[in-house]
């Protein structure tokens, strides 16, 4: 069931969200205030490490496949080089230097304005549907196209359609080819369904995808290929396994990071003039976490500390750890439900979802936290379109000085 | 038409996050100067951003570090600025997104530049 009072939901008075909402200010100003050599090294380390194996892994990939003996093993050990390249690549470098996280370095590569990451979405396009859309309407039914990214029900909320029968297969096609299923979201599927995008705009978002695309499938399946000489056919297949493996590592974490039980839902009126402290509790409440060492959650760009990153998106990686020792006491201290689990369970719940879902609802149960019979708002939520509202569909926000709907407090 | 507007965009003359108010003035769009600031995109031109990133604000606005017009490259800044004689540009490399708590009158976001050139 969705939520649209985060404060009542909760049962946190008003001077309790903001009293939470302070406290989180005060982690952010420290760990901003020490940022500083110690953060810069470990960016530029996990780079070299990543651009190591990469060249490690594409070395292998030409010198290895020429003699019977190295073959099998070479490819093995090319592919799984490439692979984790590409994962670090994509999970802890790629997604977080686009979310500005080192921006503050000044560095000419490591910006949020110049990275280019190796995998066929577009940056550009990226930056759009993930860090506005995503971490903008985090969770807010109708508005984050990353509830289903427009081919999966993953709401009971969300209208069930004779076509969701498919979405285990879907699923499955999502998973083995999750760089292109990424490539197109920005596309927004369910507003091209409807005859609502702008002809325009899709063209030119388009033409960046094909551009980027043909150069990804250039790059790995043309031209590293025929640097292998005779032997093309093993690299292809070492290249294509490395994509596989970066698809299915990406599609898991990125599943663990809102779909498992306890991350919520929300409904639009949520959103409607919400403060910064109201934003942080629906971040917490949106996200789930799941456990592991730091080898893992390296791997999973730090994912793992998914609250922590939607509360702070733009904090450098490598103190979400920290940070979520902090944030798992606030949580405690505020009696705020923090989702937290091994990676297999929090994946196993979310394709629980998936399979259920793709019945009506009528044929399966909730696996959400109960709700309290005295909410106020413990009533199902009437459906909603899975597809994201345009700016003119959504009410207008008041940008003039001092303007608010809500009851304004006494200074 | 650019990321769904349905006029055009000109950096100078109709720029992405503003829109003219009842009184003929430009507004800002807060939308707009949210997505602006999440997706990196320059608040005039509406392209991504670039090295260094620049704010056009007031005398206050600068003394204060914060401001409301969302990031812009240096170029649609200082083009920006020529329009509006109380504008200076700032430029930085990093900037915060602050949302506005309960308690602030403005209901407006600021922009803190954090890593100033």
């Amino acid at each position: 069931m969705a939520i649209s009072d985060v404060a009542e939901y909760m049962h946190l008075t008003d001077e309790q969200v903001e009293e939470l909402g302070r406290e989180l200010d005060k982690i952010r100003e420290e760990v901003e205030a020490s940022r500083g050599a110690d953060d810069a090294a470990y960016i530029n380390k996990m780079i070299k490490v990543q651009r190591g194996l990469a060249t490690a892994g594409r070395l292998t990939l030409m010198l290895t496949p020429h003699s019977r003996k190295t073959r099998i093993p070479g490819a093995v050990a090319g592919a799984a080089l490439l692979g984790v390249a590409k994962i670090l690549e994509n999970m802890e470098i790629g997604h977080n230097v686009m979310h500005g996280q080192w921006d503050w370095m000044n560095d000419p590569e490591i910006h949020s304005s110049n990275w280019e990451w190796d995998t066929a979405q577009p940056a550009e396009q990226w930056k759009h549907s993930h860090n506005y859309i995503h971490h903008q309407f985090t969770n807010v039914l109708g508005y984050d196209n990353d509830i289903g990214y427009g081919i999966l029900r993953m709401a009971r909320e969300q209208k069930w359609n004779p076509a969701n029968l498919g979405q285990p297969v879907y699923n499955a096609l999502l998973a083995t080819l999750f760089q292109w299923g990424v490539a197109l979201h920005d596309l927004d599927v369910e507003r091209i369904r409807k005859r609502e995008k702008d002809p325009q705009e899709m063209k030119r978002q388009l033409r960046q995808i094909l551009r980027k695309g043909r150069n990804q499938i250039l790059k790995d399946y043309i031209v590293y290929p025929a640097l292998s000489g005779p032997q093309w056919r093993t690299t292809i297949t070492a290249n294509a396994t490395a994509n596989l493996t970066r698809n299915l590592w990406a599609y898991t974490i990125i599943f663990c990071g809102h779909f498992p039980d306890g991350a919520m839902h929300f409904t639009e009126e949520e959103i409607e003039d919400e403060t910064r402290a109201e934003w942080y509790l629906r971040q917490i409440l949106g996200a789930a976490n799941f456990e592991g060492g730091p080898l893992l959650h390296i791997l999973s760009g730090n994912l793992g500390f998914q609250i922590e990153h939607h509360l702070f998106p733009d904090l450098p990686s490598n103190r979400y750890a920290d940070i979520s020792v902090r944030v798992k006491e606030l949580c405690a201290q505020y009696d705020i439900p923090y989702t937290i689990g091994p990676l297999h369970k929090q994946y196993g719940q979310a394709l629980r979802t998936i399979m259920k879902l793709s019945l009506p609802n009528r044929f399966t149960t909730s696996n959400k936290p109960p709700q309290p019979p005295t909410r106020p708002d413990s009533v199902e939520a009437p459906p909603v379109d899975k597809g994201r509202k345009s700016d003119a569909e959504r009410p207008p926000r008041r940008s003039e000085l001092g303007g608010w709907s809500r009851q304004q407090r006494a200074s | 038409m650019l990321r769904g507007l349905s006029r055009a965009v000109d950096p100078v003359s109709a720029p992405f996050a503003w829109e003219a108010g009842a009184d003929g003035r430009r507004e800002l769009v807060g939308a707009r100067v949210t997505q602006c600031a999440l997706s990196r995109i320059c608040g005039a031109c509406a392209e991504s951003l670039g090295r260094p990133i620049a704010f056009v604000g007031d005398d206050l606005e600068v003394a204060r570090n914060a401001f409301h017009a969302p990031p812009l490259h240096e170029s649609c800044a200082e083009g920006l600025a020529e329009t509006e004689p109380s504008w200076r540009v700032v430029r930085t490399a990093a900037f915060e997104f602050v949302r506005p708590t309960k308690d602030d009158l403005d209901r407006r976001p600021t922009f803190q530049p954090s890593a100033l050139i």
